[in-house]
């Protein structure tokens, strides 16, 4: 497993934060160190994730989609059958396990599409913690359900109206939190990004994506996979699915970006690859605590982002991820707002699985690379999370009249229980 | 010239290098200057400033869509260092501007514009240790930060690598927030001075003239920054000074 040097990978990773932080980055650093090579911490994790979120999940055959496409047969690792509904659950149920030995009474968390916060907010149920939760103005309108869910189970969530109202000011904030309250809570970075050790412990808990795989792909065909496909927002689904891959070069690692609408600044969240004519590549910068590839401008502002998906519209992306991509081990594409949810669909109407907008991405990256590929070859798709979180996306993509009727006369009934319990008052 | 140990208690102020404006920026330090005030921070607006509360964060985001920059700060540094040679102004700024600038270079074009030193949040000092030939060499003091939970091991660290004055974080948190002056915080002000000579430049949350009474015979530095930068947005720039003058006249 992929292991870093002093928090490095290759030129990227490191701890650059206020002073304030450091103490408890170093207390977790070295938990990290005690644990992560300890079988019995790793079987309490495992058995963890198979009591409350049904782990091992499932390698699904796609029959259909593979006659479909002509090419690679398609198979996928159904992260969406986790508990929660995707794969941050893998990450926080194990620091959750880091929380206990810690003491800390307290946890927060950034979020993009709210799945991670959705899981941090179940774990914090579980566990009887106090839980906060920041998320970007605007991805809380993006993704009100798993808003609704967050506040249901006992997580406050604060919402961010600094900058782009995403992502990047969600983790900003949840730091400014954590320089004020490190003593007692826990900050559960939710993906492979931030400071030392988060890139390295969040792939760790991950990883279980991957090691579950290379025994599945033997039973179900004999051999490795030809290609593993993943989207990567922040990372840290694609690093739990490509870590126990990293050391075979036979299997070809591939990780689908956010094309958003088109290679304008802003218009994209595509940090990995040259995308079309842009003049604002990524280039190597240190923010948010950590040295990556940033969407910046030449004097060092962090730039907009956007995707279909809030969970993949990061302005940054995983050190280890930005590593691997330098030094070729790691394929970077990516899938414009329209290619998703044309794969989004196809999905759904061919093998009956509703996928989140994210996860779409490595479907839309993963159908082009199977038609490339030769029948004999088998494509594993890491779909990442479900779709649930996304109908009122997907309600205004494909529209249906009768949503929206259902609609309003689900608002009428809410306006005349509230007009009821006054009269009542 | 910074100031010496021992020295009676001084305001340290601020700029944000574009907030209001760029055309505001020289009349609002010189009516700090004014008002008696000997240090001043230049920060550079930044998208993701981490260490700062809502004050600062929206004082950034406006001083960038009104042209602050590195560029436009090194600029505004070389114009006020000649006009004010009395008063020592530090370039405040986080990491990736410098970064993208070069470190090294920029130490040289600090210099060159007259600054005296540095402030760099998330520049921890196993950073700042390979710079210091550079910035001896130059003139530019790295100003380092210790907090309220910096174990003694670091805080030896950093007491060896620091130069000109120790920022000492007085609570946990980002800037713009009331502290606490106890015995708590003095015993942690005796803990820090065990590790250095340097003057000691308290900052985060000293926000009135009774913060500063608390701090008279403590420390050397009352860093009244984002008090100021809000009484810059609700007041305008004069009366912000006039407030500042209060409490320069108030030490």
């Amino acid at each position: 497993m992929i292991r870093s040097e002093d928090g490095f990978f290759g030129q990227f990773g490191g701890r650059y934060v206020p002073e304030i932080l450091l103490p408890a980055l170093i207390e977790l650093e070295e938990l990290f160190a005690d644990l992560r090579d300890d079988d019995g911490f790793w079987r309490e994790y495992l058995l963890l994730a198979q009591q409350f979120s049904g782990r091992p999940t499932p390698l699904t055959p796609c029959p259909g989609l593979t006659r479909q496409l002509g090419g690679a047969r398609i198979w996928l690792k159904r992260e969406d059958l986790n508990h929660s509904g995707a794969h941050k659950v893998n990450n926080v149920l194990g620091q959750g396990l880091l929380v206990q030995r810690m003491g800390k009474r307290r946890v927060i968390a950034e979020t993009g599409a709210g799945q991670h916060g959705l899981a941090t907010a179940i774990m914090a149920a579980r566990l009887g913690l106090d839980c906060t939760i920041y998320m970007g103005a605007d991805d809380i309108e993006r993704q009100y359900s798993n808003v609704f869910w967050m506040r249901q189970l006992g997580a406050e969530v604060v919402p961010v109206s600094t900058g782009a109202r995403t992502l990047k000011e969600a983790m900003d904030e949840a730091l400014r939190d954590w320089a004020a309250s490190s003593d007692d809570t826990h900050y559960v970075l939710g993906t492979a990004c931030g400071p030392a050790p988060f890139p390295e412990l969040v792939t760790y808990f991950q990883s279980v994506i991957g090691l579950e795989l290379k025994d599945q792909c033997q039973e179900e065909f004999g051999r490795y996979p030809d290609e593993i496909v993943a989207c990567v927002g922040g990372g840290s689904n694609a690093m739990g699915v490509f870590a126990p891959f990293l050391d075979l070069p036979e299997v070809r690692l591939t990780g689908v970006e956010a094309g958003g609408t088109g290679p304008r600044p802003g218009a994209h969240s595509v940090r990995l690859s040259a995308y079309g004519d842009q003049q604002d590549a990524a280039e190597t910068g240190i923010a948010q605590g950590f040295k990556t590839l940033f969407l910046q401008s030449r004097d060092g502002q962090l730039g907009a982002t956007h995707s279909v998906a809030a969970g993949l519209d990061y302005v940054g992306v995983s050190p280890i991820v930005a590593h691997l991509t330098e030094t070729l081990r790691l394929t970077p594409a990516y899938a414009t707002d329209q290619e998703v949810l044309k794969a989004f669909q196809l999905l759904m109407r061919t093998e009956g699985i509703i996928p989140a907008l994210e996860s779409s991405h490595a479907l839309a990256g993963g159908f082009k690379r199977a038609a490339e590929l030769d029948k004999s070859q088998h494509l594993v798709i890491n779909l990442s999370g479900r779709g649930d979180k996304d109908i009122f996306k997907i309600a205004r993509a494909f529209p249906q009249p009768e949503w929206r009727e259902f609609l309003d006369r689900e608002l009428a009934r809410q306006s005349n229980e509230k007009e009821g319990s006054t009269d009542v008052a | 010239m910074l100031p010496e140990e021992g020295s009676d208690l001084q305001i340290m102020s601020h700029a944000v290098v574009g907030y209001p404006s760029l055309e505001e920026n020289q009349p609002a330090i010189d009516g700090l200057v004014r008002a008696g005030v000997k240090l001043i921070e230049l920060q550079v607006p930044f998208s993701d400033p981490v260490a700062d509360g809502a004050t600062l964060v929206n004082a950034c985001h406006q001083a960038l869509q009104r042209g602050g920059s590195l560029a436009t700060a090194l600029d505004l540094a070389k114009q006020v260092c000649q006009r004010h040679p009395q008063v020592s102004f530090i370039l405040m700024s986080y990491l990736n501007p410098l970064f993208r600038f070069g470190l090294e270079d920029l130490i040289g074009a600090a210099a060159e514009a007259g600054l005296k030193g540095m402030i760099i949040p998330d520049l921890p000092v196993e950073n700042v240790e390979p710079l210091l030939p550079l910035c001896d060499d130059l003139g530019i003091a790295p100003i380092l930060m210790v907090t309220p939970n910096t174990p003694e091991h670091r805080l030896e660290r950093i007491g060896r690598a620091a130069r000109g004055m120790l920022y000492v974080v007085a609570r946990q948190g980002v800037t713009g927030k009331q502290s606490q002056w106890g015995e708590e915080f003095r015993c942690y002000l005796q803990r820090v001075r065990r590790y250095t000579d340097l003057p000691l430049a308290v900052g985060f949350g000293v926000r009135s003239e009774a913060d500063l009474h608390a701090l008279q015979g403590q420390a050397e530095v009352a860093a009244v920054c984002s008090k100021y930068i809000e009484w810059q947005t609700s007041l305008g720039s004069e009366r912000a000074a006039a407030k500042l003058a209060e409490l320069t006249a108030a030490i």
